[in-house]
């Protein structure tokens, strides 16, 4: 029954168009967002408590995503900002790949060219500094959720 | 957004400020060409994900790996970049498995509701 049904699904998957991959990522990430817009995650008993920061008594580089994600979602900047700046930042890079990938599946041909490795590393220093600065008191308020 | 134009048979130009060093012993590759090919995937937008979806420390390896793919490519290490590619993407699944698996026994076990005042994530 399973085996079939896989089978059924992978013929239909390879029957549909080549677009089909990212249109259904998107679909899903918009219904996930519209989630987030509408069960306001500021509110008590909504949403679990993040697992790391539960284990580890810290925040960790996500937490106040769903809170910020909210925020954007009703255009305040702000607020997000006050959240998470990491999801700011991620949310049109995150964007802008998923066009990426969009345009590759409609034919654009593959880059020969790829972003500078500095640029990598400076992400992972300023995810790894941000981890750190929003855990020291001084920091707090700018910094964390 | 169209095609980059092959250039005219035989005559590709000297890339400017002359060749990188390293680039000997990839004769397959291309020779002369320091960047022949397609770039092999970094992950670098699953790495973000499991990095703000909470698995940090593989999200961290991820992205250390996806840098790697960069610079290697870049170094003319064509081979190294692709195995750096492959490394980022097991580093991104184990992620994911990993942040799943622990969310539904963090969400099954009871914990996540008789914890939080408030959300927290």
């Amino acid at each position: 029954m399973l085996t079939t049904l896989t089978e059924h699904l992978t013929h239909v998957a390879t029957r549909a168009a080549p677009y089909w991959r990212p249109v259904a990522v998107g679909v899903t990430a918009l219904g996930a967002v519209a989630l987030v817009a509408t069960v306001d995650p500021h509110e008590a008993g909504h949403y679990p408590t993040c697992p790391s920061l539960f284990i580890t008594g810290f925040w960790c580089p996500g937490c106040g995503s769903l809170r910020a994600l909210h925020s954007l979602a009703h255009g305040d900047l702000v607020g997000a900002l006050g959240m998470n700046i990491l999801v700011v930042v991620a949310v049109p890079y995150l964007l802008w790949r998923w066009g990426g990938w969009l345009a590759a599946t409609l034919g654009r041909p593959p880059r020969r060219r790829l972003a500078p490795a500095w640029a990598i590393w400076l992400l992972l220093g300023g995810i790894l500094a941000f981890t750190v600065a929003r855990n020291i008191p001084m920091f707090g308020p700018l910094l964390a959720p | 957004m169209s095609a980059i134009p092959p250039p005219p048979n035989g005559s590709y130009p000297p890339p400017p400020g002359g060749l990188p060093p390293g680039n000997g012993g990839y004769g397959e590759y291309g020779g002369m060409q320091p960047n022949f090919g397609t770039p092999p995937n970094n992950y670098l937008v699953w790495a973000i994900l499991t990095t703000i979806l909470c698995c940090l420390p593989f999200g961290i390896v991820s992205i250390i790996k996806a840098a790697e793919v960069n610079s290697k490519w870049a170094g003319g290490d064509f081979a190294g970049a692709y195995a750096s590619s492959a490394a980022a993407k097991k580093w991104a699944t184990v992620s994911a498995i990993v942040g799943v698996v622990v969310g539904v026994i963090y969400v099954a076990s009871g914990l996540a509701t008789t914890t939080g005042s408030f959300s927290q994530f």
